[in-house]
């Protein structure tokens, strides 16, 4: 399987944030900024992930606070398949889904999907992820790229 | 086993990220039993409300259930997801429904 974490720290796709009084729709475009940053996306490319999420409600926040902002494939302004990755201290209100609860998250993975192939790699390793707690946990509480790295390194995922 | 040949769609608003997701799932669960479907594919919701009464069951995030209302009436399988990663909760639905057989 591929090694997201080795390529989100190497391409610097990484960010933290505090997430202080940070609205949804704002946290989407800072988790994308470190895509603009080396022109993975264009600095608009982050609009078309929100109208989607304001179309069809948070269904891109899964368990464990999880959130996978994204959009269709081969998207205007999505120039490479890449993940911009995100830690948010405070928990980012997404509102509520369809059944009346509540949405939050403080993990991003947000998602531009240049290539089919691509895509379906990130796409296959991160169903992965999203599943393993442990892994989750740990990158919650990651400060740098070393942090990212040793939290995969500890938690890996066994593959089926 | 009562899948055999038949024809699966994931539905996600895109078709671009939790369908494939769902996809990825659902491929588990039937390699788990050996089921050897005809079709198992992933598309958008809007693309999937046309093409899914060509389908014999449909997985869709709960969210976008209310769009396939039309094909429970004329006896297709809807399936909605909470997990759509959750080959657990894929492999539930489907012993609920008594299809693992």
């Amino acid at each position: 399987m591929k090694d997201i974490f080795k390529e989100i720290v190497e391409k610097k796709h990484y960010r933290f944030i505090s997430g202080e009084n940070v609205s949804w729709q704002e946290a989407v475009r800072l988790s994308a900024e470190t895509l603009v940053a080396d022109g993975s996306v264009s600095p608009d490319f982050y609009k078309q992930i929100v109208s989607c999420i304001e179309k069809y409600g948070p269904y891109v926040v899964f368990d464990y606070n999880v959130a996978m902002p994204h959009t269709t494939e081969n998207a205007d302004g999505a120039y490479k398949s890449a993940i911009g990755f995100m830690v948010s201290e405070k928990l980012i209100d997404f509102g509520c889904d369809e059944d009346g609860e509540k949405k939050e998250a403080n993990l991003f993975f947000t998602l531009s999907s240049a290539s089919s192939e691509e895509h379906m790699e990130n796409i296959m390793a991160l169903s992965q992820y999203f599943m393993n707690e442990d892994l989750l946990n740990a990158l919650k509480k990651a400060k740098s790229g070393e942090d990212i790295l040793a939290a995969a390194a500890a938690y890996p995922c066994e593959e089926e | 086993m009562k899948l055999d040949n038949k024809k699966i769609l994931a539905c996600c608003a895109n078709g671009a990220g939790s369908s494939l997701m769902m996809e990825n799932a659902i491929k588990k669960v039937f390699n788990r039993y050996g089921i050897k479907v005809a079709e198992l594919r992933h598309c958008s919701v809007s693309e999937g409300k046309s093409a899914a009464k060509n389908y014999d069951i449909v997985f869709c995030a709960r969210t976008f259930a209310k769009n396939f209302d039309d094909l429970v009436k004329i006896g297709k399988t809807v399936i909605p997801l909470k997990n759509v990663m959750s080959d657990k909760e894929i492999e539930a639905a489907l012993q609920e429904a008594d299809l693992l057989n």
